[in-house]
């Protein structure tokens, strides 16, 4: 131990005594890691908003959806006895935060300048403050989507159709049992867009929409399910005790299917079952079209790592190879005085590794900073982006694990970038090295 | 007594003159009634073949700001099990697609992907704003109630105007029918379809109708050479049906198959 902390001293004292290189390393090894954070926080801030916005908007962590089918030929996305099965859901996961009810369907919106084909939600929009937190109206009255036959669209889609706040627009649907029918609705807000689920999404009250297909007031499109927040990264298994809580129940439960509840719709329809079978989904089975973003993302961010890393390491060996040459006499006397050869190798394996632990602080350090200037800068998302971020200005999120996680690789990395030079110089011969002029 | 007799013979003759009427216009009313039940079985009697149909129709599907959709398809009908088959010939892209009913069932087939898809009887037939029930046998009498809504002059036609109740229990596209008549020829000249919430959604014209002897049935049977549907709900949306050829010997037997539609797309 006592040795340890020599050799320690040493390698410090050597990092102080080569002021100028271990600045320009370090500098090196801290911009690697404050560009690690940013990446990694650039992932995590996409994930965090896609997951907000999406829980928010169309999904829950976990969802009750389903199917019933009037004929084999004719499904509809409807949960029916919803509360007693949302009952069944509340005794099966204690870790439930909360649960809301959502109408689903699909209609053409109409209006005098046009029409588009739209996934109609419908929302009890006083049971879900945090919706309306999440939404940035752009003009009108989100509460007064409270109303019957109402209608909260996005800015794109009232830019495409030219509509303004109290406008009328018709929406034509079959109801379950395929039967023509519309609903006349004046538009109450306007949502400022936020990516691609604001394409096709539009809002009207619970009561509208089962007035629109036809359902009874004990049946609803999905039980959203918010779980607490220590949960949302585990659910998978709360996934599988809350069908097999349903199915214990008496209900009758699809196979899990990782997709969305609407590309499951051709599936159901070629099965000869009727009647009602429920589908427990979590968000990311309903965003599984969007999920390709954060692959991708974290594909790039990956490849971006290594190639900064791999500079890194190249680095911290050259700039090794050199102190060793130029400190090959100093080795010499080291080892002549009785320093052992992993001793040797130790020393310079503990003098990278301590630079890599400085300059990986500093670099976290830099990075937080620099989120932080990102975030409060509220920097815009192209358009074209933003449609798969779920967002209109970039969001960082540096996150403790992920801090840890750059420091100990940086410092693991520069230490194994030092092994070689390191094991090299311990095999130097006493002799040699103090009889080198160079 | 004298008094009472002329009380009473006033009586009835205020009692006749009053509800005679009334009796009377009942017995119309009533009448009225089985007289458009008899009419509406008469418009689908005029259409019906009795044996098999084979027709070539052309498509014609126009959307605001969009290029206008055009199909070539052959129908296939067959009276004794109400079978029913859509075969898309044009365009290229929708060549050996098709629609084919089994049972209750309507089936799509893409020879692109090359599976079966169970669709709503009530499908867009081609995204257009044609239903399957346009290209079947007319089955008015057995899927409405139909009830009197007085006469009309229509163009030069003297027209029976009819409102159409779904009957209940049936799961019927348009639940609410409004339908002119030719009083002289029994042909539909105008149609117009309503949603639940009674809401105008599709007016259609018959502006066409030819005869062809039908050797199953032994009597000439009539059909709409061009049918024309305007959209009500997005107003510059219009669908042309025209059928073109119509061949009425029977069919091969097993035509009706999936097996066989996927044949014409290999």
């Amino acid at each position: 131990m006592f040795a340890f902390l020599v050799d320690a001293r040493i390698a410090l004292l050597n990092l102080v005594e080569h002021r100028r290189r271990t600045i320009f390393l370090g500098s090196a090894v801290a911009v690697v890691t404050m560009l690690l954070v940013l990446l990694t926080a650039l992932s995590t801030g996409v994930r965090q908003t896609l997951i907000h916005s999406a829980t928010t908007l169309s999904t829950g962590h976990l969802n009750i959806g389903g199917f019933y089918k009037v004929t084999a030929g004719q499904a509809g996305p409807i949960v029916t006895d919803y509360e007693k099965v949302l009952g069944v859901a509340q005794k099966a996961l204690p870790e439930m935060d909360f649960a809301v009810e959502r109408g689903r369907g699909w209609a053409k919106v109409v209006a005098d300048r046009g029409s588009f084909q739209s996934a109609i939600n419908g929302i009890d929009i006083g049971a879900e403050p945090a919706f309306k937190k999440a939404l940035d109206i752009e003009s009108g009255n989100i509460d007064d989507l409270a109303k019957p036959n109402t209608i909260l669209v996005f800015e794109a889609q009232a830019k495409k159709l030219e509509l303004k706040v109290g406008d009328a627009v018709t929406i034509s649907s079959q109801t379950t049992r395929g039967v023509a029918n519309t609903i006349d609705c004046r538009v109450a807000a306007i949502a400022r867009d936020i990516g691609l689920l604001s394409q096709w999404n539009t809002f009207i009250p619970n009561e509208s929409l089962r007035t629109l297909y036809q359902l009874r007031p004990d049946v609803t499109g999905a039980i959203q399910i918010m779980l607490k927040p220590q949960y949302v990264e585990h659910l998978a298994p709360l996934a599988a005790r809350l069908r097999s809580s349903l199915e214990q129940a008496g209900y009758r439960v699809m196979e899990p299917d990782a997709r969305p509840f609407w590309m499951k719709f051709q599936t159901v329809s070629r099965e000869d079952w009727t009647g009602q079978k429920y589908d427990v989904t979590t968000w990311e089975d309903e965003l599984q079209f969007l999920m390709w973003t954060l692959t991708a993302l974290n594909g790039i961010s990956i490849v971006l790592v290594v190639i900064l890393i791999a500079i890194m390491v190249t680095g911290i060996m050259n700039t090794l190879w050199i102190a060793i040459r130029e400190r090959t006499r100093e080795i010499g006397a080291l080892r002549a005085i009785g320093m052992q050869r992993g001793a040797v190798a130790r020393l310079f394996l503990m003098e990278a590794s301590a630079l890599g632990l400085l300059g990986g602080c500093v670099g976290v350090v830099l990075g937080a900073g620099v989120a932080a200037l990102v975030n409060a800068a509220h920097i815009p998302v192209p358009k074209a982006a933003q449609l798969f971020l779920m967002a209109d200005t970039v969001h960082l999120a540096v996150e403790p694990g992920a801090v840890m996680f750059a420091i100990v690789l940086i410092t693991l990395v520069s230490g194994a970038a030092a092994l070689y030079p390191s094991l090299r110089a311990a095999r130097l011969r006493p002799v040699d090295a103090m009889s080198h002029f160079g | 007594m004298k008094k009472n007799r002329l009380v009473a013979a006033l009586f009835l003759l205020v009692t006749t003159a009053v509800l005679g009427p009334l009796r009377s216009n009942i017995a119309v009313a009533a009448a009225t009634k089985q007289e458009m039940v008899d009419l509406l079985k008469g418009v689908d009697d005029r259409q019906k073949n009795q044996g098999d149909w084979k027709s070539g129709v052309y498509i014609e599907q126009k959307e605001k700001g969009k290029v206008a959709v055009v199909y070539d398809a052959l129908v296939f009908r067959r009276s004794a099990d109400q079978k029913f088959m859509i075969l898309f010939q044009k365009p290229k892209a929708s060549e050996g697609q098709g629609y084919l009913r089994v049972d209750k069932n309507l089936w799509f087939y893409d020879p692109a992907v090359g599976k079966w898809e169970r669709r709503t009887e009530r499908e867009r037939i081609g995204g257009t704003n044609s239903r399957r029930s346009d290209f079947d046998e007319s089955r008015l009498a057995e899927e409405y109630d139909p009830e009197d809504a007085g006469t009309e002059k229509l163009g030069a036609y003297d027209a029976q105007v009819m409102n159409l109740k779904g009957k209940a229990g049936l799961d019927l596209a348009f639940p609410v029918i409004k339908l002119w008549v030719d009083r002289d020829t029994k042909n539909v000249l105008k149609r117009q379809e309503f949603a639940l919430s009674g809401r105008l959604l599709r007016t259609s014209y018959y502006p066409k109708w030819k005869k062809i002897f039908s050797e199953s049935k032994k009597a000439d049977i009539w059909y709409p050479q061009e049918i024309r549907f305007y959209d009500e709900v997005e107003k510059e949306n219009s669908t042309l049906i025209l059928i073109q050829t119509v061949d009425l010997h029977s069919l091969e037997p097993n035509l009706f198959t999936k097996a066989w539609l996927e044949s014409k797309s290999r």
